[in-house]
């Protein structure tokens, strides 16, 4: 029949493709290709590079980068690296830390504790000023350790303080000063702790421990929120232009070191979801000097960079891990915890997604921390899905509960999280409510009493000693919430509480012997993560960056995962 | 019919009409032209189908059409892999013989998710469009043949409704309504209707006196009879060559609120959104696939339609054919 | 004439209340919009400020007239992110838009127009399957694809800037807008070079354009005098309605180009779940396409005289 010709031919044809196709049932999905290693129990390892050769600087020079819109760049408040960049640009503490955790002078050219490390005395170099000609002396210290730790500041950071005597009687207002800083001379600043702390020099290097001028006023003066006036090698060219730029230049008159080479700093700031694919797109094209990479072409990007020396790739103080919320339901109990961390095939998304580049965790503490590292420490870090399941049954978490699953986004995160959503949806039998937000979010979602689930979340040092894992991570007061109602201010948003491990960590960062405090770190980490699994390890931190080694010499990943802007110049 | 409809307010909105039915003919396309007026008698399906057969490309797109279809209705059973399956060693691989389109960014077989979203495309464009052509057949007819209050409140509420911009409207309902396709489904049918009602409302006012009309209501019909027996199935072609068009437009709709991240879940490998997730790879040679399969999966689909809405178009009306 | 003037602004006035009266209900109706919505906690100050500002502990139909009183002082409330005012985000990425849309129309109107006439005008030659070939395919293309292409290709090269650059790169507007454009211009610029085709060969087979022929006039002012402004009547009506969408912002190119435009900021604000700023780009936009269907309403009646009558 001709009427049928063109519609009937079309589908004649179409089925009979199809019945031919049809005869086929589906293949499985999961083969792995030729020349990939199936069962490796070992991660194929991205090296890392060494430092640059130092050359000579010049002035002169415009470095440029995309970062994400930071959380604050004042001082009271820095909190992410991309925030920690700008404020370490602008702002020297008492000492400062080289790219490896080493401290040295910053302010400060000596530090000297007493017999039990309860009192600190810290000697300035003086006549160093601000950048608006204010001298940076022990008041200018004391005035900005009081801007954090007010009670009214909002700062999400001021635990750092936490030991000062006096910062408990700041924090719930009855105080208006930190009683344990002296600034009676002002070449000299005196700092009486609370406890004992053997190591407290290391945090003077922080952010939240820089000094300020007078006319920082207090914490929530927003003109200097966006205009901070610090001490730094480099001052702000113009107020920050939220979701556009931040653009820095040289400080000629810095006087707490050597003064940077570069004229300029332009920080670009790009789109909070697509933020390292901006920075990669920015890099190739000539745009931006230094960039991160969208995890999926890291292979590609060291490929092409890594023989023009363009590459950079570092084993960080750092772990990536989930925060889980341990005082709600459904991950209340051991046994939970245990089976969520036993159903991740870590190795499977350290070789897929990661490509081979990030290392399972084995344990809390970086392998950086010779002394203090147990390889194994967690034992639920390895894959057993049948034990999982064994101990999700004791935890009564039954096939269908919901667990919700929280990261942030634009930071490479999407692929793994999905690939940890669909290993324990299929290894356990849950539902994942798996949701990308923006970082700034993600943290105030974490602080919620009501919160529950896992969080993605990772770690960086902000001082090179194992007590800012465990006693910033994991101990009763790092919660920094007066009770279970109250919102957690502290960085142990999941809220692990465990008064043994608490004691044990008091003791180490009291213990002058280093040999004898890593012994009592390796005992907590014991009970936080062999027994208790307070948060669940994932993959030790590695970060890689690709930059324009062309132009400029010096480039290096300093201690906070950022370039190192006061070294770099023009070649 | 060529003189503007009376009562009709602004002649515009009959170009609105035209504009909006984004597909001006292959021979005549202004907009009085673009709305044919079926004639009892001008022809039944066989004369229809005559003249369509003889338009090549509209030929093609039917083809075209059919063969989504029955891919669609298919999918289940001809997709090699589970379109959903992930596997992390896989990720971004070129065409080969186990995948004849390559892997996609997470390792899933990219030729079954194009399948997949083949299957998604249609149902969601043609649900789309039934619920837009009900709703919108309904006000316009309605509109039409009461006039007066009910035409102007109509007419208003098209008005209101056409003002919203598709993509920002559609965002803004998906994110009332919650996430997910039946989000995208409602928000494109709340946007989508309008030209349904007033190309259905235009066939129905100038129908509405017509003599055919004029003699049943003499041998005593009803209205409702007269609407439905009468005027409706002449109404309908106009109607039904913009609802063709629609599908097109609403796949490229929801691709596009893929592509923003919108809608769709970002693990359903709908072709919007697999074009959205190749974007670290657009600059990387060797992996052209990545967006290059949904892409032009996404523009077959929508030239198929389109020619067959054309040819339909020039086959409901012989008037227009000539020249 | 001024009748018609009057009796359609009033409509469209009448349409612009009515639209944000549905934004309003979509968004204040289901709850405090400026509160957490699970996944986004906005600071307590702003979020007070704004539901003062709002009047939101208000009776629903009071706080519609406080929603419309500030829309029409062009005060969107301050937004979730950095504590600005909205008005004056928006005062900043609009002009962007406009820009954007008026090249994006004329180029689009320049290229469709020529090849729709040179199409209609050389029938069935070698112009005429290319233009036709080229805009049957240009219609099905998504925007989205082409400004893919463009970003990926061509953003970088030449006088097109690249794409992301720094946000101290000096870039002309002129240069900026370019690239954008002429994604947005591809695809219009097919259905103006069809809608153009067509309309020309209507009118050519018209009886008064048989009797100008048939006086023995050359062609050329046969097309060009006669012929060429009634066929422009829908292109014009297109082009207007074109215009109308564009201004609401191209979401999706401003995205790909990162061009500083309302559409950009609309699809950050989603991403951000800025709530005041989603809000008032789409009063803006609807704004932007009702006043801009007015206008060519009324052109429509200035050229033809019959629609004033009816």
């Amino acid at each position: 029949m001709r009427r049928s010709s063109a519609v009937g031919s079309a589908v004649a044809l179409t089925a009979a493709v199809t019945l031919v196709l049809a005869g086929c049932t589906q293949r499985s999905n999961q083969d792995v290709p030729a020349g990939a290693d199936g069962a490796a129990t070992t991660a194929a390892e991205y090296p890392e590079t060494p430092d640059q050769p130092r050359v000579p600087g010049r002035p002169g020079g415009t470095f440029r980068l995309g970062i994400v819109e930071p959380t604050a760049i004042d001082p009271y408040n820095a909190q992410e690296s991309e925030g920690i960049l700008v404020t370490k640009a602008l702002f020297t503490g008492l000492v400062n830390v080289r790219p490896n955790g080493e401290i040295y002078d910053g302010v400060a050219s000596a530090w000297t504790p007493n017999a039990d490390c309860s009192q600190w005395t810290f000697t300035l170099k003086p006549g160093t000023t601000f950048s608006n000609g204010e001298p940076v002396d022990s008041a200018a210290f004391k005035r900005g350790w009081e801007r954090t730790a007010a009670r009214d500041s909002g700062s999400a950071v001021s635990y750092h303080l936490n030991e000062v005597a006096g910062f408990d009687q700041m924090q719930d207002g009855s105080a208006a000063a930190l009683s344990g800083v002296d600034a009676a001379d002002p070449n000299t600043l005196r700092v009486a702790l609370s406890a004992p702390d053997c190591e407290f020099a290391l945090r003077t290097a922080a952010p939240p421990l820089s000094p300020v001028p007078t006319v920082a006023g207090p914490a929530g003066n927003t003109a200097y929120n966006d205009l901070p006036i610090g001490n730094g090698p480099f001052t702000m060219d113009g107020p920050w232009r939220h979701d556009t730029g931040i653009r820095l230049v040289r400080n000629d008159t810095y006087g707490a070191g050597p003064k940077a080479n570069l004229d300029a700093v332009e920080l670009t700031i790009t789109p909070p979801d697509t933020g390292a694919l901006t920075e990669y797109n920015g890099f190739n094209n000539g745009q931006f000097d230094w960039a991160r990479m969208p995890v999926p072409v890291q292979a590609q990007a060291r490929a092409a960079n890594e023989p023009k020396n363009q590459w950079i790739s570092k084993k960080t103080a750092g772990i990536n891990y989930l925060q889980v919320q341990v005082q709600q339901p459904p991950l209340n109990s051991v046994a939970a915890r245990k089976a969520i961390s036993m159903a991740i095939d870590r190795n499977a998304i350290a070789q897929g997604v990661f490509q081979g580049s990030q290392v399972p965790a084995t344990a809390f503490l970086p392998a950086s921390f010779t002394g203090a590292f147990q390889d194994g420490v967690c034992d639920a870090c390895r894959f057993d899905p049948v034990k999982a399941k064994e101990l999700a049954a004791q935890a009564g978490l039954t096939a269908g509960t919901r667990v919700a699953f929280q990261f942030n986004s634009g930071s490479n995160h999407d692929e793994w999280t999905a690939a940890v959503k669909q290993q324990l949806e299929r290894n356990l039998g849950i539902a994942v409510d798996l949701t990308g937000v923006p970082f700034r979010d993600l943290l105030t979602n974490q602080r919620q009493p009501t919160a529950t689930g896992l969080f993605r979340a990772g770690w960086s040092a902000d001082y090179p000693t194992p007590s800012n894992f465990l006693a910033s991570l994991l101990t009763t007061k790092a919660i920094g919430a007066a009770t279970p109602d109250d919102v957690a201010n502290g960085d142990n948003r999941g809220r692990y509480s465990n008064p043994v491990f608490d004691e044990l960590v008091a003791r180490a960062v009291a213990t002058p012997d280093v040999a004898a405090r890593n012994d009592l770190y390796k005992q907590a980490e014991k009970i936080a993560i062999g027994d208790d699994l307070g948060v669940i390890p994932l993959v030790a931190r590695q970060q890689f960056r690709l930059v324009n080694t062309t132009t400029f010499g010096n480039v290096n990943m300093d201690f906070w995962e950022n370039p190192t802007l006061p070294e770099i110049t023009l070649r | 019919m060529t003189t503007p409809m009376p009562g009709a307010g602004s002649p515009l909105e009959d170009a609105n009409t035209a504009g909006a039915l984004m597909l001006p003919g292959s021979d005549v396309t202004t907009p009085d032209a673009a709305v044919p007026v079926g004639r009892r008698g001008s022809g039944g399906f066989a004369d229809v189908w005559r003249r369509y057969r003889r338009n090549r490309l509209a030929v093609v797109g039917l083809v075209i059409v059919v063969g989504l279809v029955v891919v669609a209705v298919l999918e289940p059973v001809i997709t090699p892999y589970d379109p959903a399956e992930q596997n992390l060693a896989k990720i971004a691989l070129p065409p080969s013989a186990d995948h004849w389109f390559g892997t996609d960014v997470l390792g899933r077989d990219l030729y079954s998710g194009i399948i997949y979203g083949t299957r998604l495309a249609v149902v969601v464009g043609v649900s789309t469009v039934l619920c837009s052509l009900l709703i919108g057949v309904t006000l316009g007819a309605l509109a039409g043949f009461r006039g007066g209050a009910w035409d102007a409140v109509i007419g208003r509420v098209i008005d209101v409704f056409l003002a919203f911009p598709l993509l920002l409207g559609a965002i803004l309902i998906v994110g009332v309504v919650g996430g997910g396709i039946s989000a995208v489904v409602v928000a494109l049918v709340a946007l989508g209707w309008m030209t349904t009602a007033r190309l259905a409302r235009g066939q129905v006012l100038a129908l509405r006196e017509a003599e055919y009309v004029e003699a049943a209501r003499s041998i005593g019909a009803g209205n409702g009879r007269i609407v439905v027996r009468h005027i409706l199935p002449n109404a309908i072609a106009p109607v039904l060559v913009y609802a063709f068009t629609n599908i097109g437009v609403v796949v490229v709709a929801m691709a596009s609120l893929s592509y923003l991240g919108v809608g769709v879940p970002p693990d359903v490998p709908e072709w919007g959104r697999l074009i959205n997730q190749a974007a670290p790879y657009l600059q990387v040679p060797g992996k052209t696939h990545l967006w290059l399969a949904p892409a032009g999966a996404i523009v077959l689909t929508t030239l198929g339609f389109a020619f067959v809405a054309d040819g339909l178009r020039d086959a409901l009306d012989p008037r227009l054919r000539g020249g | 004439m001024l009748r018609f003037v009057l009796r359609r602004s009033a409509q469209a006035v009448l349409v612009v209340v009515a639209a944000t009266f549905l934004i309003f209900l979509a968004t204040f109706a289901l709850g405090d919009p400026f509160a957490s919505t699970g996944e986004k906690v906005v600071p307590p100050a702003i979020a007070a400020a704004n539901r003062a500002k709002f009047g939101l502990d208000q009776p629903l139909v009071v706080q519609f007239g406080t929603y419309l009183a500030n829309t029409a002082r062009l005060d969107f409330g301050i937004d979730f992110d950095q504590g600005r005012p909205v008005s004056q985000m928006l005062a900043e990425t609009v002009p962007n838009t406009v820009r954007l849309a008026l090249v994006a129309i004329v180029i689009d109107v320049l290229i469709g127009v020529t090849a729709g006439v040179i199409a209609a005008v050389r029938r069935y030659s070698v112009w005429d399957v290319v233009v036709t070939v080229l805009s049957t395919v240009g219609i099905g293309v998504p925007t989205f694809v082409i400004g893919i292409v463009l970003v990926v290709n061509v953003a970088g090269w030449g006088p097109f800037p690249a794409v992301p650059r720094g946000f101290a790169v000096e870039v002309p507007w002129y240069q900026e807008v370019l690239l954008p454009a002429l994604t947005l211009a591809a695809v219009d610029a097919a259905f103006v070079a069809r809608l153009m085709r067509g309309s020309l060969l209507e009118v050519l087979r018209a009886d008064y354009v048989r009797t100008a022929r048939a006086k023995g006039l050359p062609e050329r002012t046969v097309i060009g005098r006669h012929a060429l402004r009634n066929a422009l009547i829908p292109v014009v009506t297109y082009a207007g309605v074109s215009l109308g969408v564009l201004f609401g912002g191209a979401i999706i190119t401003e995205t790909i180009f990162q061009y500083n435009g309302v559409g950009y900021l609309l699809s950050r604000a989603i991403v951000n779940s800025n709530a005041p700023v989603v809000i008032a780009v789409v009063v803006f936009s609807v704004v932007a396409y009702v006043f801009l269907s007015l206008l060519v309403d009324i052109l429509y009646a200035v050229l033809d005289p019959r629609i004033r009558l009816s």
